[in-house]
């Protein structure tokens, strides 16, 4: 029964002319958003390799120079892109793409691609993420939105009730009717992102499984408007006013509530500013102690500390270069200060994100928004994580100079000069992004929130449907 | 007769419950959106303010400390940290080089999220290094502000359609169609009529509510009575456009629901779609070449450079004999500086064509971004938005240009004098270069958005009477 009544709805949803317009629209907008996408990773991935091959070279073949010199010179760290970005940028766009690692400083990711563009690039992007989580939940509204208060204001609900069919199984073939025809869009373009997907050259991180999670999330999201949509329509007696309520719904759960979420997190946790940030940083590293100023009293009390523990009297004595030690501890110094604001930041950052999963309570597009990105590797989380290696990396390779310097060159030495075998000495940069299972973990809020939707737009649907009138 | 259906038309209207419920939402909205938008501009003077305030106490504090160091009050320091060494001030005591907000600067936030609104350039470093991005999170970037832009560009159109979807099709659904036309009345006239009746209501509770929300957060548009006419005259027409697509659409003379998912489909393409398929094309056609690729050119260049620092410091004598050190017997105190100074200059020189290569190829992109804007009335709207608050690129990158203009002044402020071994004096605070941000170079894009939107009011008029000649009186009226 639910079968037929959902075949009878296929069959009447794609008569009509609407449906058959804007499915095709549809289709086609995913289909050129996935290859320009596909275009657009393809080439930014090229320029990353590019890139990161440059740096190496660059800091192999820097010539003859002080090892410290070498760290101030320094080296780049380039955010690699993962194929299922193709699918969701989430918010690459607007994070820097390489971090310059160099002495004494923890740097910020530089080059967002957002900042090299027009205002019109925060229209949005037609990715295929901007279809699949913008648009198509218009599609169902557009099919849906009359699927009860089109039989009401025929009649023929009434007749249906006469022969004896359950609102229920009447409302199941509805709704498999609405699901139908979204699979029969989303199918295709899965299987087209799975075979671009795979087709790609170094497709090393692409994982068949993330994509099925991925497009998992999404068909629970549409579940979630088909749900909402057919809950609208059994309320209403007419179609235009359930069209233009479900109009408001999507546009408060779309457009409105996550700029209104937005507002409300920058105004309860709001960022520094970056010469804020950067002031904060500099005060302590005024107290602490410096590397390039032995005159500092916490140098002062190191070196006394040294000379006594080596039972020596001047740090010519010491069996290394004073240097190049004071230097590294310095250097320690300034990355825990780092490390120290960086958290604060970063409990910042936390707090905002809870502000977006608790309004995610009001709007089903905000978890899906979340869950998307993390699964495509394109969230703020990622980029930490990113960042967070590159900072291990720099303090890593700051200290190897520092070391070299301290035992190979003697108290006073600038002109002692390290060469190649140094440079090649210390591993390229390789970053591996964190578990699907570390990821799965960050996002179980998020998750629970949208199953949470599904489930009770679902009880919402069933007791609308129980209690509907017929006329 | 026509003036009579209007009156009645009237009345209807002011005992519809759903005209208050509009009066009270939109004003609740725009409160809002520029409650957002004064947050962010006072948050944004605030911190302007208060760099300068630093700055100005620094000042006195050196030039008290100069006084007391050139009186023998002080025991001297230790030369890095001497106020009256110049590169002590070039460097530590930079001006503030900041980017004023407009008085409208609130209702658009434009680009005003992404980049910083001051800086403070130091007598040495390279422009390319000179950082402007601001910290924020990423997600709200790519959520957006509420601001009245958004309110204007998205929620407005949706709002007109939901004023005016139905105008002809109910009347004809409730068959009081028929009734009216028995009258003598002209059709087109009288749903003309009822739609501009429409308009000028939304368009007065619209006016109205953004005149009150700018007053009641203290923005002077009585005083800068120019930019605010411009931003009522630029949504207005934005209305006016929305209402004649409604109108156009009514005359097909289709059903209710019909008409509500055509005009949907309208909205969606002009502010959804099209806006991101010209912001993609332009990704793809004009491609932004590669920062990270740049970065390794400029590194390459500077390295070359620095190999030659000590030749380069001879060239740049010769080229500069002003410069040369006239007393050859007496050591300059800032001769590292000088030195610094030359191979700097020779390496902005030789990086020079790979910045113009870059600049270039984003100059491309953004004017075919400039010119595919009047595709749609939605990125008009933003473009004379952003121009009215001066938030957009053309600003931004403007304000970047005075900066590095201005990081030229402060260094060719103390280059001669440290070629002199000039010191500095107490009473030189008051002689330092100083920057006033202005930004009447920046090319306003306003007229030709206002031309624009107006062009498309113009193509609706023209679609309605082409389907006024096409379509027969009795399609209109057939149910």
């Amino acid at each position: 029964m639910i079968l037929k009544i959902a075949l009878k709805e296929l069959k009447e949803i794609v008569r009509e002319g609407r449906f058959r317009i804007t499915a095709i629209t549809l289709f086609a907008l995913l289909l050129a958003a996935l290859f320009v996408s596909k275009s657009y990773y393809t080439s930014v991935n090229a320029q990353h390799s590019e890139a990161k091959k440059n740096a190496r070279s660059e800091w192999v073949e820097q010539g003859q120079k002080n090892p410290h010199s070498a760290a101030h010179y320094g080296t780049y760290a380039f955010k690699p892109k993962y194929p299922l970005s193709l699918i969701d940028n989430g918010v690459d766009k607007y994070t820097g793409v390489s971090i310059y690692l160099e002495a004494h400083k923890r740097n910020e990711a530089q080059y967002a691609a957002a900042q090299d563009q027009t205002a019109l690039s925060r229209f949005g992007d037609l990715t295929p993420d901007f279809v699949l989580i913008f648009i198509v939940p218009l599609f169902i509204i557009l099919i849906g939105f009359n699927a009860f208060t089109r039989e009401r204001e025929s009649g023929t609900l009434r007749l249906l009730k006469s022969q004896g069919v359950s609102t229920w199984k009447l409302t199941m073939g509805k709704w498999l009717g609405l699901f139908l025809p979204v699979l029969l869009i989303a199918i295709p373009v899965y299987v087209l992102a799975a075979l671009f997907l795979a087709n790609i050259k170094d497709y090393g991180q692409f994982s068949l499984w993330a994509l099925t999670l991925l497009f998992g999330v999404y068909l629970i999201y549409y579940a979630v408007f088909i749900n909402i949509t057919l809950f609208v329509s059994s309320l209403f007696k007419k179609s235009n006013v359930a069209f233009v309520t479900l109009l408001g719904i999507w546009m408060v759960s779309c457009l409105a509530m996550p700029k209104i979420s937005t507002a409300i997190a920058d105004k309860l946790y709001p960022y520094p500013t970056q010469v804020e940030f950067e002031e904060q940083i500099a005060v302590d590293k005024k107290k602490g102690l410096d590397g390039h100023n032995p005159w500092n009293t916490e140098a002062k009390k190191l070196e006394e500390e040294t000379l006594k523990k080596y039972g020596v009297d001047s740090v010519q004595q010491l069996p290394f270069n004073w240097d190049g030690f004071l230097m590294q501890e310095g250097e320690k110094h300034t990355a825990d200060i780092y490390f120290k604001h960086y958290q604060l930041l970063k409990d910042t950052y936390v707090n905002q994100t809870n502000v977006y999963r608790s309004t995610a309570a009001l709007s089903p597009f905000l978890p899906t928004r979340f869950l998307s990105m993390a699964i495509c590797r394109t969230d703020y989380t990622s980029h930490w994580d990113f960042a967070n290696a590159a900072e291990n990396y720099r303090i890593e390779l700051v200290g190897k100079m520092n070391g070299d310097m301290a035992a190979n060159s003697k108290y006073g030495d600038w002109d002692y000069l390290a060469d190649d075998k140094l440079w090649s000495s210390v591993p390229d940069f390789q970053y591996e992004p964190a578990s699907y299972t570390t990821v799965i973990r960050q996002n179980t809020s998020n998750l629970i929130t949208l199953l949470a939707w599904l489930l009770l737009s679902f009880a919402a649907l069933y007791g609308a449907v129980t209690k509907m009138k017929t006329i | 007769m026509l003036n009579h259906a209007i009156k009645y038309e009237w009345l209807n209207l002011l005992r519809d419950r759903w005209v208050m419920i509009l009066l009270i939402l939109f004003l609740g909205i725009t409160v809002f959106a520029v409650r957002n938008g004064k947050e962010k501009v006072e948050d944004r003077m605030a911190t302007i303010t208060k760099e300068k305030e630093k700055m100005v106490k620094l000042d006195r504090k050196m030039a008290a400390d100069i006084d007391s160091l050139n009186k023998n009050l002080k025991p001297a320091p230790e030369a890095w940290k001497d106020p009256r060494a110049l590169d002590n001030i070039g460097w530590n005591a930079p001006r503030v080089v900041a980017m004023d907000a407009q008085p409208l600067a609130v209702i658009s936030t434009g680009q005003s999220d992404l980049f910083t609104h001051y800086a403070k350039p130091k007598i040495y470093g390279e422009a390319y290094t000179l950082g402007f991005s601001e910290l924020s999170n990423p997600v709200q970037l790519l959520f957006g502000s509420f601001d009245l832009a958004f309110v204007c560009i998205y929620l407005l159109p949706l709002l007109v359609l939901g004023f005016s979807y139905n105008v002809l099709s109910s009347e004809k659904e409730s068959g009081v169609l028929r009734l009216t036309l028995a009258q003598p009345i002209s059709l087109y006239q009288w749903l003309f009529g009822k739609l501009l009746l429409r308009f000028f209501i939304l368009t007065s509770i619209v006016v109205a509510s953004i005149l009150f929300s700018l007053t009641i957060f203290d923005i002077d548009w009585l005083g800068n009575r120019g930019a605010a006419t411009k931003l009522i005259l630029l949504v207005t027409v934005y209305i006016f456009f929305w209402f004649l697509i409604s109108f156009l659409i009514n005359l097909l003379g289709n059903s209710s629901g019909s008409n509500a998912v055509t005009l949907i489909a309208v909205w969606v393409v002009f502010v959804l779609l099209i806006p991101s398929i010209i912001s993609q094309t332009a990704n793809s056609f004009y491609p932004v070449p590669s920062r990270t690729i740049m970065i390794h050119e400029y590194r390459e260049a500077k390295a070359l450079a620095e190999k030659k620092a000590d030749e380069i410091l001879k060239t740049y004598y010769r080229e500069h004999p002003e410069y040369a050190p006239k007393d050859t017997t007496q050591q300059n105190q800032y001769s590292w500086w000088l030195g610094n100074f030359a191979a700097s200059d020779v390496i902005n020189q030789s990086v020079q064509p790979v910045l113009d290569d870059y600049n270039e190829a984003l100059n491309k992109q953004q004017s075919w971004v400039n010119r595919l804007r009047f595709l749609s009335p939605a990125i008009l709207l933003q473009d004379g938005l952003n121009d009215l608050a001066g938030t957009s690129p053309a600003h931004y990158t403007d304000f970047r240009d005075q900066v590095i203009a201005f990081a030229d002044t402060w260094r060719h402020y103390f280059i001669p004098r440290m070629f002199n071994n000039e010191k500095m004096q107490a009473e030189d605070f008051g002689s330092l270069p100083t920057h006033s941000y202005s930004s009447a170079q920046v090319p306003s894009h306003y007229p030709a958005d206002l031309m624009g939107l107006l062009f498309f009011l113009t193509l609706t008029v023209a679609g309605s009477v082409w389907v006024y000649r096409r379509n027969s009186f009795e399609n209109v009226l057939s149910v």
